[in-house]
């Protein structure tokens, strides 16, 4: 792709497709491992926007990748939702 | 108490909770949008058989139904967790937690974008987002707008924004990259839009398909494939034309376009800009599944149901006591299929909770029978390899856990 250094993958944490694509290029890692090292993935909206593409970013690079398990986790709150509402205090 | 907590007031969600009520279940569901009828209040399209689908009206007759029935429909409430806790599923939500011994996952597709630079600025949006915008908060995206991506969801929609008298210039390629994969393939995207042949968007391709199918032909028919593009209800399909970066200072003011050869890579020196104040990403959809990762179920990734989906049977049963699941969550499929599903899982559960006479296990074959009907008339197919897919499911489904299935049914 021609212009791509500065396209921003992750919008919520805003992080670069240069700096996604350097990153797993050195590390040769997990979609996981990539998510912790950039961020990408890890904002407001859960990774909903950009886990796609942060796969298909490692596929690209690390070879028999993506198929089986799920590549990047999951976890609660899945929503973003205030320290109170996560501690059940609904009043 | 509830007996049963359905997620997401879509077809699948609505169809499953008016099931179970049928059953004499108690039956909440809940959906974050302020409205019931989750994507279906987007759809308006003509079928084949010249019968329009006016998803509006669907969502309507099904809200209807489901109220009828005294289905408690909370809307404007999101789910962030689930887990089970010794019988019962916790559901906890923004308004509070809620439990029951059943809970149904019905939340469907997201949607994932192709990033192209430049797609932060206002006035970009996904397909769907144009599509929510126009059919549901009936706002004008724009007065001059470009789809980057062919698919069949972008055809769709792109119809729909039609009917709404919303003028889309061009439909053009995302430029090939390890993000756009085979979107940004003539050759590719020409192949999949082939698989769909009977409801192709234009006549051309419809008579072409035949030919088509066969390798050397296709590669034939990219290289004479018109620069200009073939019409899709007026609007130019430009397979051999790639964005290159969306331009505009504050917004959107266009697009920077090239030509592209059959492999999707950029002629040099054929940079065009093609003036906008909308695009409009179509990536794609997939099976949103977060809650039911987190609840703990296995998964498979089947790329014809369109990525990972939980691991489910065609009772719509999941491996986890008392979790079901149905419509997008389960693979790419249209509405009308997702409210076949809905109405399975809806008599799976009645079934588990013990209730229905004999007769139930019939009404449960009749829907899965249903099921296959509807899949078989489908006018909008998102993966011509649904099938298969469904197929992989089920039968990994029955090497795993099919015995003990077996052995429960005795027991009961």
């Amino acid at each position: 792709m021609s212009n791509n250094e500065a396209l921003v993958i992750c919008r919520c944490e805003e992080v670069t497709y240069g700096q996604v694509f350097a990153t797993a290029k050195e590390h040769q890692c997990t979609s996981r491992e990539l998510k912790l090292r950039t961020r990408a993935g890890m904002g407001f909206c859960g990774g909903r926007t950009c886990r796609v593409m942060v796969d298909r970013i490692i596929e690209s690079i690390v070879p028999n990748t993506g198929e089986g398990e799920i590549p990047l986790k999951y976890q609660p709150p899945i929503r973003p939702v205030t320290f109170g509402t996560a501690g059940d205090n609904n009043g | 108490m509830i007996d049963v907590i359905v997620i997401g007031a879509g077809p699948a969600g609505l169809a499953g909770a008016i099931a179970c009520a049928e059953y004499g279940l108690k039956v909440t569901v809940i959906d974050e949008f302020v409205r019931p009828g989750g994507r279906l209040i987007g759809q308006l399209h003509q079928e084949p058989s010249g019968e329009w689908w006016n998803g509006v009206k669907e969502s309507t007759r099904l809200h209807n139904e489901a109220q009828k029935r005294s289905v408690d429909i909370r809307c404007g409430v999101s789910v962030y967790n689930l887990e089970k806790d010794k019988d019962f599923w916790n559901v906890h939500t923004n308004t509070g937690t809620l439990i029951a011994p059943y809970v149904l996952v019905a939340t469907g597709a997201a949607e994932f974008p192709i990033p192209v630079p430049g797609w932060t600025l206002p006035g970009v949006m996904s397909i769907g987002a144009a599509q929510v915008m126009t059919n549901v908060h009936r706002v004008e995206v724009g007065k001059k707008g470009i789809i980057i991506g062919a698919n069949l969801l972008a055809f769709a929609i792109l119809n729909e924004l039609q009917l709404a008298g919303i003028n889309v210039e061009h439909i053009v390629l995302p430029e090939k990259s390890p993000l756009s994969q085979n979107a940004g393939k003539p050759e590719e995207v020409l192949k999949s839009l082939l698989n769909a042949a009977h409801l192709a968007p234009s006549p051309i391709l419809r008579f072409s398909s035949r030919f088509m199918k066969n390798r050397g032909f296709r590669k034939l028919g990219m290289k004479f494939y018109p620069k200009s593009g073939v019409k899709v209800n007026g609007t130019p399909l430009q397979l051999r034309k790639a964005a290159l970066e969306i331009l505009g200072k504050d917004q959107v003011e266009g697009v920077l376009t090239a030509d592209i050869d059959a492999n999707g890579n950029v002629v040099k020196g054929t940079e065009k800009i093609y003036e906008a104040d909308f695009v409009c990403i179509a990536g794609g959809l997939y099976p949103l599944a977060e809650l039911t990762v987190v609840a703990g179920c296995p998964f498979q990734y089947v790329p014809e149901l369109g990525g990972h989906v939980p691991l489910h049977s065609e009772k719509m049963e999941t491996p986890l006591e008392g979790l079901f699941v149905a419509g997008n969550i389960t693979g790419i499929e249209s509405g009308k299929i997702a409210i076949a599903q809905g109405t399975t899982a809806g008599i799976s559960i009645a079934k588990y909770a013990g209730k229905g006479s004999t007769d139930i296990t019939k009404k449960l074959e009749q829907a899965l029978r249903n099921v296959h009907t509807v899949r078989q008339n489908a006018a909008i197919q998102f993966n011509p390899e649904i099938a298969n897919g469904r197929r992989k499911v089920y039968e990994l489904w029955d090497d795993l856990y099919g015995k003990e299935q077996d052995s429960l049914q005795e027991i009961g």
